[in-house]
């Protein structure tokens, strides 16, 4: 009975947190996974695995924390593969090209450093607060506002002065596979 | 910071929008198929605990002091005569809806047979179960949402409070050491719950072939 209670009890649980599977699998896709899908439904299977450790009032920042390391792992595996490293993001495999992409905004996110794009990507991209975002990254909520603020005034004096920077704008879901 | 013209920019060159919630019940039921996180488990707090050690105590003392026709009466308490069953039967109904224009079926127990404790109840679960999948499907037909979502609400509810899986390689009239204060159907450890689950699942993302298949099939009328 206790046990049967407990599954029911998991499971209910578990339904709030399997509703995030297409936000997960978005958030794979735009950090260029190959097969977000499969990934976003290997998360959610982590997250079943250790209910206990996601958090039930907001289990969005773990479950994107958890792919943020499969990309990262995905990543890995794909650069050994090619017998390469990850450390340079051109290497990593192709991601799809958002067609609307800015070349200059692209450009300026390039020239920032990873953990800076991390910061603007979390908001901008997956509508986290910064909070959440902190949480994904693994820091505090003060540190991460910080970290925000200098990244969007990089960003925007990038925006205002390009750099005199050549190389071809990247995808922008390429840009974070590297890790902080 | 959200009307930051940088991070509106930003936002804009977003390649993949912010979904809409996506359901996949198969891959729900794949995942949760296997095992819970075992660290959920509900264990007694030490509060508990001693209430509990109090309670066994006392219950101990109770059975050493009493009668024989008591003893009796607590030893071998499984199964009860067609009167309690219709009795268990008829006190259900006060705790379970029935969908509109649903009623309750008279059942006949028969006058020699026993019963096993909670049975009536259990019907009653059934009856309710079916009525409301059976109001879910023509809900369905006549593409009335709210009479969906009220089904569904039901169902649920019934999964959740409603009803019990018997533990792995139980007996059939295996019953809970100590039944919830409320009627109850018991499901054989076979996956069958997990199907029911599943159809409701289904019918609520547009597939109702399986629930109209269950109204059909368990319907008393």
């Amino acid at each position: 009975m206790t046990l049967e209670a407990d599954r029911l009890s998991a499971e209910e649980r578990f339904r709030t947190v399997f509703a995030h599977l297409g936000a997960v699998s978005q958030f794979a896709r735009r950090r260029g996974s190959k097969d977000a899908d499969a990934l976003a439904a290997e998360v959610m299977t982590i997250a079943w695995r250790r209910l206990a450790d996601v958090p039930a009032d907001d289990p969005v920042p773990w479950l994107y924390g958890t792919a943020r390391n499969l990309v990262l792992a995905e990543a890995r595996l794909s650069a050994q593969a090619k017998g390469s490293s990850i450390r340079e993001p051109d290497q990593v495999a192709a991601a799809p090209e958002p067609s609307e992409l800015d070349p200059q905004l692209s450009q300026a996110l390039r020239s920032l450093s990873r953990l800076d794009r991390e910061a603007l990507l979390l908001i901008a991209w997956e509508d986290l607060t910064p909070g959440q975002a902190a949480r994904v990254l693994g820091i505090n909520a003060g540190a991460f506002r910080v970290r925000l603020l200098r990244a969007r005034r990089r960003l925007r004096a990038r925006l205002e002065r390009p750099a005199a920077d050549d190389r071809p704008p990247a995808a922008l879901t390429q840009l974070d596979v590297e890790g902080t | 910071m959200k009307n930051d013209s940088t991070l509106l920019r930003l936002r804009r060159a977003n390649p993949y929008p912010l979904p809409a919630t996506v359901d996949d019940p198969a891959l729900l039921a794949r995942i949760t198929a296997g095992p819970p996180d075992s660290r959920l488990r509900i264990r007694p707090t030490p509060r508990r605990r001693r209430g509990l050690v109090l309670a066994l105590s006392l219950a101990v003392m109770v059975l050493l002091a009493s009668t024989a026709y008591a003893l009796s009466t607590w030893v071998f308490p499984s199964f009860v005569k067609p009167e309690v069953t219709a009795l268990e039967y008829r006190r259900a109904q006060r705790e379970l809806p029935l969908p509109p224009g649903y009623s309750w079926p008279v059942l006949h127990f028969a006058q020699n047979s026993v019963t096993g404790k909670g049975a009536g109840g259990g019907h009653a679960v059934l009856i309710s179960q079916n009525a409301w999948e059976c109001y879910w499907v023509d809900a369905i037909r006549k593409d009335d949402r709210a009479a969906q979502r009220q089904a569904r609400r039901h169902l649920e509810a019934l999964l959740a409070h409603n009803m019990i899986v018997a533990p792995r390689g139980a007996p059939e009239d295996w019953r809970p050491a100590s039944p919830p204060n409320r009627p109850y159907a018991v499901w054989a450890y076979d996956g069958g719950l997990a199907w029911v689950r599943g159809t409701y699942e289904l019918a609520a993302a547009g597939d109702s072939r399986r629930l109209a298949q269950s109204c059909r099939a368990n319907s008393p009328r």
